[in-house]
């Protein structure tokens, strides 16, 4: 009798365990996820919806990298790079021309989106490629096993992240960033070279997404359509965690990782995406009248 | 250091402000413009700061010619200004307006205290919640504090109470003591008469009077332009 209860005690405080690690995982992904969108949207005002196939790119380079016969590791700062040329040469020749101009922006990068996507599947075909888990099996840990690979992920990840918001927060980059959207003219009058500073800082969130990608790519199937599924879940982690901090990706990622792992578990999928975009319409009204009664 | 603009045009999309302005400020003088409301004083700062291309004409800095370089380029070589409107980053707090104006925390009260009243404890308060006059005084603060070689004061005085317009007129004043040259704008005509070296009127995008603070009836010929 009280060893039936024992056991079923057990088993629903390791159910309990492993969701809570499902939802680490989630958070961390999320968190990577966003984190470049944090930058180009958060910060700079760009709303970036070739966002995802920065992801889809360096989730390819993963897979570049698995067909050259490296390691997997090579791949996370090899994407960083290639992204952050790539997301740079990309503001030079585009989204320089654009700036607080969202019609345009919106055209120009779901345009770039489809380019990126097209490019993709000239270069690598239609087909579904696969990058193995570079570090398989599970690790038992609180009495439950989960696997290794997404302990990993969840330490690059958040690694990642903490330190470019760090660095963002720490050096005057981020304010800088901050004080050229706010009025450029007056951060050139205040000797800021915004030239650089934009095609830095947009580099920069290119690079974190292809961080993300080569990260999950052991996760799922490599394709053009890859980022698809992944830009709506930056925008609404973006759009959570507010715009005025970069530290509030980390909140937007941890508050959708929990919304959804909870209705995920109680209800399922289509509700938890439901609740999400909820929540996202929720806060942008919330946010749309906290900036008009600060600018009233 | 010396900026000189020579010829130069500037206006907004098809409409021509500045019709060929030649002048020049250097360091240690105080060079008072004066105007009309609408004659392209704003326009002049800037078409001078390089963010409003000049149409023609040159701007130079040092004999160097700058006019198609950024302003970033212009203040990293000495010159520094301060605007009549958005004066400030108004979205930003006073602390990161200070940083982003290159003053490090240790020395944000030089600039806070500069003015009675003082702002400081500040630091945190949104620039754009600040009061006009404020707005003006921090403004104006930071400019003659960073002492760069070179400053252009868009109508530093607007709004400020008159001890204020005072105390403004000794920091200008001292500015120049400490070398630094400034270009000020101003409709305030017996602060302008007190500080300028030298006087510049506009009318309509041109120079149409100039003078020395010692010349002969330099007041009537200026204030003659203006009440017109
Ligand atoms: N952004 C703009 N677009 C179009 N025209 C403008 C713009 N800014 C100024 N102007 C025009 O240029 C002319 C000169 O304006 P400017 O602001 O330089 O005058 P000002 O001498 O500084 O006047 P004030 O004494 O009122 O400050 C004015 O006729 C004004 O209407
Ligand atoms: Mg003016």
């Amino acid at each position: 009798m009280s060893r039936t209860t024992d056991t079923t005690w057990r088993r629903r405080l390791n159910a309990l365990t492993l969701e809570l690690l499902n939802g680490l995982s989630l958070f961390a992904t999320l968190a990577i996820v966003a984190l470049g969108l944090g930058i180009t949207f958060g910060l700079m005002g760009v709303i970036n919806l070739a966002h995802g196939e920065f992801i889809m790119v360096g989730a390819y380079v993963a897979f570049v990298v698995h067909e050259a016969g490296w390691s997997h590791w090579v791949s996370v700062p090899l994407a960083a790079g290639v992204l952050f040329v790539l997301g740079a040469v990309i503001e030079v020749i585009l989204i320089r021309r654009i700036y607080r101009k969202p019609e345009l922006t919106i055209l120009a990068t779901f345009g770039l989106s489809i380019v990126l996507r097209q490019l993709a599947e000239l270069v690598f075909s239609k087909d579904f490629q696969s990058v193995p888990n570079p570090v398989p099996g599970a690790t038992e840990a609180l009495g439950v096993l989960f696997p290794t690979y997404r302990y990993i992920l969840v330490a690059v990840a958040l690694g990642t992240v903490v330190v470019t918001l760090l660095g963002f927060t720490r050096s005057k980059f981020g304010l800088v960033v901050r004080a050229i959207v706010a009025d450029r003219d007056l951060a050139e009058s205040a000797g800021i070279r915004t030239g650089v500073t934009n095609v830095l800082a947009f580099g920069l969130g290119a690079a974190s997404a292809g961080v993300a990608g080569a990260l999950v790519a052991p996760l799922g199937a490599v394709e053009p359509n890859l980022g698809l599924s992944y830009l709506p879940s930056a925008f609404l982690v973006v759009i959570v965690g507010g715009f005025s901090r970069l530290w509030g990706v980390l909140v937007g990622a941890l508050v959708v990782a929990v919304v959804q792992t909870t209705l995920i578990h109680y209800y399922d999928a289509v509700w938890a995406l439901i609740a999400s975009l909820v929540l996202a319409v929720v806060m942008l009204q919330m946010r749309r009248s906290s900036v008009a009664g600060a600018t009233a | 250091m010396r900026l000189e603009a020579r010829d130069l045009c500037a206006g907004y999309d098809a409409v021509p402000v500045l019709h060929g302005i030649s002048l020049a400020v250097e360091s240690g003088e105080i060079v008072a413009i004066v105007g009309r409301n609408g004659v392209g004083k704003t326009t002049l700062v800037k078409a001078l700061m390089g963010v409003l291309p000049a149409t023609g004409g040159q701007v130079l800095l040092d004999g160097v010619d700058v006019t198609r370089r950024p302003p970033s380029h212009r203040v990293r070589a000495g010159l520094r200004a301060t605007y009549q409107e958005r004066a400030l980053f108004r979205e930003l707090t006073v602390g990161d307006n200070l940083r982003l104006g290159g003053f490090a925390p240790s020395v944000h009260h030089q600039v806070l205290d500069k003015f009675p009243d003082s702002l400081s404890g500040r630091g945190t308060q949104r620039a754009g919640t600040l009061s006009g006059g404020e707005q003006k005084m921090l403004a104006a603060a930071c400019a003659i504090v960073s002492a760069a070689p070179l400053i252009l004061m868009d109508e530093p005085s607007e709004g400020l109470q008159p001890s204020n317009v005072d105390l403004l007129g000794r920091h200008i004043a001292s500015a120049r003591e400490h070398g630094s040259g400034v270009l000020l704008i101003e409709q305030h005509l017996a602060l302008a008469e007190r500080l300028a070296d030298r006087f510049v009127v506009l009318e309509k995008g041109e120079v149409v009077e100039e003078g020395h603070a010692g010349d002969d009836h330099i007041h009537d010929r200026i204030a003659k332009r203006l009440v017109i």
